[in-house]
């Protein structure tokens, strides 16, 4: 029973993170169709900043998400308006565009700080462990679970609760005839690239005192993050979590009777399955054609 | 023959005379190792741009058929070596290390050198026949596509470094002996090796242009712009993707042995997401739409970074560079360098093309709009 529990506590930890890290992406690519590959960067860009703003400035890493989520969020609007504006009409080539963002960002990162591994405290209020349920628990990954549920819950009033999201669901159906009804589509995308931006920042962020910081480990998220979206389906935010805690468990599932590797691969597998049968997500509400 | 077709025979003709007649200039071993090593990459380039550019299936998982045919090659290599290592039954050195007892069975056909030549090109080409009766047969298209190559060459990448015991695991297949066919020894520093590459990118480039001029090249080109009104014209979608698909896999793993050959070594970084990507690149660079383009821009933009990365001052800025080069590219030259050079060559010399330049819809016409597969 103890081990039941204890398995389903370890898959909703990775599942929280990867909900962190697919938001943003599900936010991009369901209104804007722009498949973002620089995803990973913005989240790297998170963690440097974390480490930054902790080793140069000395703010702690819960006082500085704001900032983090401002300054990251700050780049992917830049990135919005200098490139990928351009492509919209282009689906493919936003692949290429922001694959080309994203090394540069790599790139960038390993000449002003270094490639070495960077490391990121954990906050020391949070360092101990709460006993929930009967299962020991870290509180920082208590933590990072509370806040990806919060986030996701601010994401869905954002979208579905005020005028900034009705029109950006607008645009998503029909972006011509939403540009008729005088929405300016091109501000609602620039503000939807920059809050996904944000949201990879912050999970970043929060990932920073659980791994180790280095310019690549962006590429490993990327990779996950887009499984969970096109599993979940393209416009669906609840379908973005269930598929999030879906691989979650999957993967702490699958890591504890195989090893990693097999467990990742397993996965992958069932998720290239997934999208030849059900290209729309598992749990795509009504398909929009 | 079109009087464009010819041009782009004769075209194609000199530029492949030009490699060929490359060591008679240089008679430096390294460098004409590290030209040949551009040439491979420049042959899995025109394989890309056999489904990207020509068939409009972006295969970001082209890696899977290149590192498929290069361990073949590996395979076979290594049990040609002379054993430092090994065990008494002449094991490869990294089995005895893991514990591993006897040959395992799908490294005994490797002993024949004539077999591990075939597997290297048929694995990647039943490999794709597979995996694109899969994907093609559904009726999934476009960016899906991508996401299910670009899994799939991980998947394979995983288990490559996942089974130490048969594959060398992270280390991959190295100490390789020298391929020698017909009392002919290719050397990876000497000129034998760069000529068998030459003539295999000459055979690669033509063959490749046989098929796009051919009916079923055109229909792949068709099948790119406007998929539906080729179905509804009544021919088999699934079918003429599933042949390109394979063909450009077969390409890929031809390649891949060739790469092993010039590097004396197979490793699980060449089924890695960054060289799956790179090829997008180059041929993005290059111009997907244009064999000879694709194949150009692979060996200019390694060319460059090989030199670049050999100067101080470049070392750490390269990647820089070409990210940046890559995005300026997208967005300003859809077609490649190939396009615009094509766009220049007609402005110069009005009716010298047929036109077919020109009449290509627009991109907005040929987008893809997020399609549901299946449903449509």
């Amino acid at each position: 029973m103890d081990i039941v529990t204890a398995q389903i506590v370890t898959g909703l930890s990775i599942a929280s993170i990867l909900l962190l890290v697919a938001l943003g992406l599900a936010i991009i690519y369901g209104t804007t169709g722009v498949i973002n590959m620089a995803h990973g960067e913005f989240v790297m860009l998170g963690a440097y900043s974390a480490w930054f703003l902790q080793t140069y400035v000395g703010i702690g890493l819960i006082e500085s998400l704001v900032v983090i989520f401002a300054m990251v969020a700050a780049l992917g609007w830049v990135a919005e308006r200098i490139v990928i504006r351009h492509l919209y009409r282009r689906p493919l080539d936003t692949i290429l565009a922001t694959w080309g963002i994203g090394i540069m960002a790599q790139q960038a990162i390993r000449l002003s700080v270094g490639g070495e591994l960077r490391y990121v405290e954990m906050p020391p209020v949070m360092g101990g462990s709460i006993i929930l349920l009967g299962i020991e628990m870290s509180a920082f990954r208590l933590f990072i679970l509370v806040l990806a549920i919060a986030l996701f819950a601010f994401t869905w009033y954002l979208m579905y609760r005020t005028t900034i999201g009705m029109k950006l669901r607008a645009i998503t159906q029909n972006r011509e005839i939403a540009s008729c009804f005088g929405i300016n589509s091109g501000r609602i995308y620039s503000l939807t690239f920059a809050y996904g931006a944000g949201l990879a920042g912050l999970a970043g962020a929060l990932v920073s005192p659980l791994k180790s910081v280095s310019p690549e480990m962006g590429t490993t998220y990327v990779v996950d993050a887009f499984m969970i979206v096109v599993l979940g389906g393209v416009e669906s935010l609840i379908g973005t979590m269930a598929s999030s805690a879906i691989l979650g468990q999957l993967y702490g599932f699958l890591a504890f009777y195989s090893n990693d590797t097999i467990a990742k691969a397993l996965v992958l597998m069932a998720i290239v399955v997934v999208i030849r049968y059900r290209p729309q997500g598992l749990f795509a509400a009504k398909v929009r054609v | 023959m079109s009087r464009r077709t010819v041009l782009q025979i004769v075209a194609y003709g000199i530029v492949c005379l030009a490699i060929l007649l490359v060591p008679t200039f240089y008679d430096d071993a390294f460098v004409l190792n590290k030209y040949s090593r551009y040439l491979v990459l420049g042959i899995l380039a025109i394989a890309l741009s056999l489904s990207w550019g020509y068939t409009g299936i972006l295969n970001l998982g082209q890696a899977t058929s290149f590192g498929l045919g290069s361990y073949c090659m590996a395979m076979g290599l290594k049990l040609r070596t002379v054993p430092v290592h090994t065990g008494s039954s002449g094991l490869p050195d990294f089995m005895v290390w893991n514990n591993v007892a006897t040959l395992p069975w799908f490294w005994e056909p490797f002993h024949s050198m004539s077999f591990a030549i075939f597997a290297g090109i048929a694995v990647p080409v039943i490999f794709a026949i597979l995996l694109g009766w899969f994907i093609f047969g559904g009726r999934v298209t476009g960016v899906y596509v991508a996401i299910i190559t670009l899994a799939v060459l991980v998947v394979v990448n995983l288990l490559i470094i996942d089974q130490q015991r048969f594959t060398g695991g992270f280390n991959g297949i190295t100490d390789l002996a020298q391929l020698e066919i017909f009392g002919l020894q290719f050397d990876a520093y000497g000129s034998s090796s760069y000529y068998l590459i030459a003539v295999s990118l000459t055979f690669s480039l033509f063959f490749a242009l046989a098929i796009t001029k051919s009916k079923t090249g055109l229909i792949l080109q068709a099948i790119r712009d406007q998929e539906n009104r080729v179905r509804y014209f009544g021919y088999d979608v699934a079918n003429f993707k599933i042949f390109s698909f394979a063909v450009s896999a077969g390409i890929a793993g031809l390649a891949g042995m060739l790469y092993t050959i010039v590097m004396e070594f197979a490793s699980p970084t060449f089924l890695g997401v960054p060289l799956s990507l790179s090829i997008v690149i180059w041929c993005a660079v290059g111009g997907r739409q244009s064999l000879l383009g694709a194949m150009l821009g692979a060996i200019v933009v390694t060319g460059m970074q090989g030199a670049l990365s050999e100067s101080e001052i470049f070392l750490d800025t390269w990647t820089l560079i070409m990210g940046f080069l890559f995005v300026v590219v997208v967005l300003f030259l859809p077609k490649g360098i190939a396009g615009a050079a094509e766009l220049l060559f007609e402005r110069i010399r009005p009716g010298t093309g047929t036109g077919s330049a020109r009449t290509e819809p627009s991109p907005s016409h040929n987008a893809i709009r997020r399609e549901t597969g299946p449903a449509e």
